[in-house]
């Protein structure tokens, strides 16, 4: 094995650019588990299915070109938040007062119907798009430059979620929202409308991040329920309903997938889940979440 | 016909036939499975099949051409009478999603429901190993025709087993042959391996990296990497392969997750410094990936319709399937290795003048069959089929078709007995005592 510098900053960068793809598809997740207590395990199933509908929207538009599919990807995820937020009104608002196995079965079941639904829409091929994306020659090695692109959307999207959430008016009335609904009510706003647009939001950026990842992954069947997994150990580890705790939690779950693979391969997914089972121990809560939320 | 259909068209023409062909597929899977009871009283000598195969998970790519193949030459013997003449068949299709338990519980379903006699498939090899402990119990004949961990005709062999498929053994014993002579020659020192962590992938590799050490001694392993199946980030894997240095890389890893290593690979700059020949780039990877798939890249493919253009079976499978799915569609391996099951399980009734299972059985013992890839016997010690272990090419646009092909001018087509289990008192010693 090599330990030269330039490959030690290749790992560094194939860990980032995990991190951020783990990031984007989170912190929906996060988001809206941290404002509404929806444990939404059909996630990553939206995520797909933004990234297949993108896919549709890209090759009706030609199917050629980084402005045709960056176009793509804002029609995808703006269609996908729509949908979020009818599914919201129709299923998930039925959800706040139930348990939470209640709340994953509800979920789950929309992970299944959404499964079959891409299947009668696109069949059982893989959806990939074809940029022609050219290796860039860095310090005597090559990297793959979208992973650049990836990064700089990861650290955009969370700049993006801070402002949002912290210095826009809606964004107050969201947090307000998480630490007392029924004062916000009471000042005439309209809690439903804040629940729909937040699971609106969380499905527009897993859209959004499927969009994204497109020129770097294939669509396919099943790869929801295979990155599921990693989100809930993203959150758990950040905290549920921090985002930051999930930018951080992406950043070091990816960074240290990275280099568990360079140096012991074999333990590398396990390395990960060591990191959920000591944080879960020592910090139920997570690094950044609060013990309210837990 | 490069000129009458660029590659955006065919990707168009592949999306349309999917749809289309998934929703009658589906529709006439819902059926079947809808109808049994009543079909079943009015055709008391129907010969039900049970399919396994999945349409979710990491195999459905591959998987997809295969139910099509066991669809149309259904319905080809069907438009005869079914087998015999007076069996018509009747498919009952199962999803298996790629994962052994739910395989196990489809499969008894498939047997003590549906009282299906034969049972073709499946994807995986770890869904294979589960089905196996099924139909051995309920003496239930099983015809693996994708799924090839050398364990299923030898470790875990039972007699109900017929495999249509190169298994992983020979597989990789085909590239280590058609790799230990280019190490010659390019004086390669060390290499890495990259594979999915499952039966299969651990399976390919161990065979590869036994063959290769056998005809290359001199080379070494410096690294073995593993990876989950479905994983959908190799960023980390290709730098690590690349921090390595190695002078080529060997990868044990089909269906979804080898078109995303490729694609990321390719983008990450390894191809350009780093060999990655032997990969299984089958008809599907061609097809699919005919835009973006490095011209010059040595892959490996297990039953290409190119390799055999001249055998009369496999210019039936052609126009079978282009007749069926339109002019640009040509069968995959997958598709090819399961026109060879349905056709040769018609060939074994046919000797055995019965559909009866144990006779059937016996019929399948040391057969020679006609297949697409010539003439094949049944090896009597484990039930493999002699069929070519591999196909190892260097990747090369055709004029005849809208995707590359392998060239065929160097394409090394290694036989089964230069790279399986030797001698049958080997396998004998491996296989495990059934009751």
């Amino acid at each position: 094995m090599s330990l030269e510098p330039n490959f030690l900053f290749t790992q560094l960068l194939a860990g980032l650019s995990r991190a951020m793809i783990l990031f984007l598809l989170s912190s929906g997740l996060s988001l809206i588990f941290g404002v509404m207590n929806i444990l939404n395990f059909a996630h990553a199933t939206f995520w797909l299915f933004g990234g297949y509908l993108t896919y549709s929207l890209f090759q009706a538009l030609g199917g050629e070109g980084i402005l045709m599919l960056v176009l793509a990807i804002i029609l995808g995820s703006a269609a996908m938040a729509v949908f979020g937020f009818v599914c919201e009104r129709l299923l998930i608002r039925r959800m706040y007062d139930r348990e939470l196995p209640e709340q994953l079965l509800l979920t789950f079941a929309l992970v299944l119907i959404f499964g079959d639904l891409i299947k009668i829409i696109w069949g059982v091929e893989d959806r990939a798009v074809f940029l022609g994306i050219e290796p860039l020659q860095m310090f005597d090695t090559f990297v793959n430059p979208y992973y650049f692109v990836i990064i700089t959307v990861g650290v955009a999207v969370a700049a993006g979620l801070w402002w949002f959430l912290q210095r826009s008016h809606y964004g107050k009335i969201v947090r307000a929202a998480v630490y007392n609904r029924d004062m916000v009510s009471a000042l005439g706003i309209r809690i439903p409308l804040i629940y729909a647009g937040v699971f609106a939001l969380g499905v527009g950026i897993a859209a959004f991040a499927a969009g994204v990842f497109l020129p770097l992954m294939p669509m396919a069947l099943g790869v929801d329920i295979s990155i599921i997994v990693e989100c809930f150990a993203v959150v758990v580890i950040g905290g549920f309903g921090s985002i930051l705790g999930t930018f951080v939690a992406s950043i070091l779950v990816g960074v240290v997938y990275a280099f568990s693979v360079l140096f012991w391969p074999d333990g590398a997914l396990a390395v990960v889940f060591l990191i959920v089972i000591l944080v879960l121990i020592w910090r139920p809560w997570g690094l950044f979440g609060t013990e309210m939320r837990f | 016909m490069r000129d009458q259909m660029n590659d955006h068209k065919w990707s168009e023409f592949l999306k349309s036939m999917d749809r289309r062909e998934f929703i009658r597929t589906s529709v006439a899977a819902g059926a079947l499975v809808m109808a049994p009871r009543v079909v079943s009283a009015e055709a008391k000598d129907a010969y039900r099949l049970g399919l396994l195969l999945p349409v979710t998970g990491t195999g459905a790519n591959y998987a997809d051409g295969a139910i099509k193949a066991v669809t149309n030459a259904v319905a080809d013997i069907n438009d005869n009478g079914g087998f015999l003449g007076k069996h018509p068949i009747e498919i009952e299709y199962r999803d298996t999603h790629t994962k052994p338990d739910v395989t196990a519980r489809e499969a008894r379903d498939l047997i003590s429901r549906a009282k299906v006699q034969t049972v073709v498939g499946t994807y995986s090899s770890a869904c294979a190993l589960a089905l196996q402990e099924i139909i051995h119990e309920n003496k239930v004949l099983h015809l693996a025709a994708t799924s090839n961990s050398s364990k299923i005709v030898n470790e875990n062999f039972t007699p109900y087993t017929y495999q249509f498929c190169p298994n992983s053994r020979m597989q990789s014993g085909s590239v280590a042959v058609a790799l230990a002579t280019l190490a010659k020659d390019r004086k390669w020192k060390q290499y890495v391996t990259i594979g999915q962590d499952y039966e299969w992938g651990r399976q390919t590799q161990a065979g590869f990296v036994r063959a290769f050490g056998e005809r290359a001694a001199g080379v070494k392993l410096t690294k073995d990497l593993w990876f989950k199946l479905g994983e959908t980030n190799f960023a980390s894997y290709i730098s690590a392969i690349m921090s390595e240095k190695p002078d080529f890389a060997f990868g044990a890893i089909a269906g979804k997750d080898n078109r995303t290593f490729m694609q990321q690979a390719q983008a990450a700059g390894m191809f350009k410094t780093i060999p990655y020949p032997g990969g299984l780039i089958s008809v599907t990877e061609l097809q699919q990936q005919a835009k973006s798939l490095v011209r010059g890249m040595i892959g490996l493919a297990r039953c290409p319709f190119f390799a055999h253009l001249e055998e009369p079976l496999m210019q039936k499978y052609i126009k079978m399937h282009r007749a069926k799915h339109g002019e640009a569609a040509y069968p995959t391996d997958w598709a090819c290795m399961h026109y060879d099951a349905i056709y040769g399980l018609q060939q074994s009734i046919d000797k055995a003048g019965t559909i009866e299972t144990e006779a059937v059985k016996a019929a399948l013992k040391g057969a020679t069959l006609k297949t697409c890839r010539g003439t094949h016997t049944f090896r009597e010690c484990n039930n493999q089929l002699d069929i070519p272990a591999g196909y190892v090419g260097e990747v090369k646009d055709h004029p005849d078709y809208p995707f590359p092909i392998y060239d065929l001018d160097t394409m090394i087509v290694v036989k089964a007995e230069e790279v399986w289990v030797p001698t049958c008192e080997e396998v004998k010693k491996l296989q495990k005592q059934r009751a």
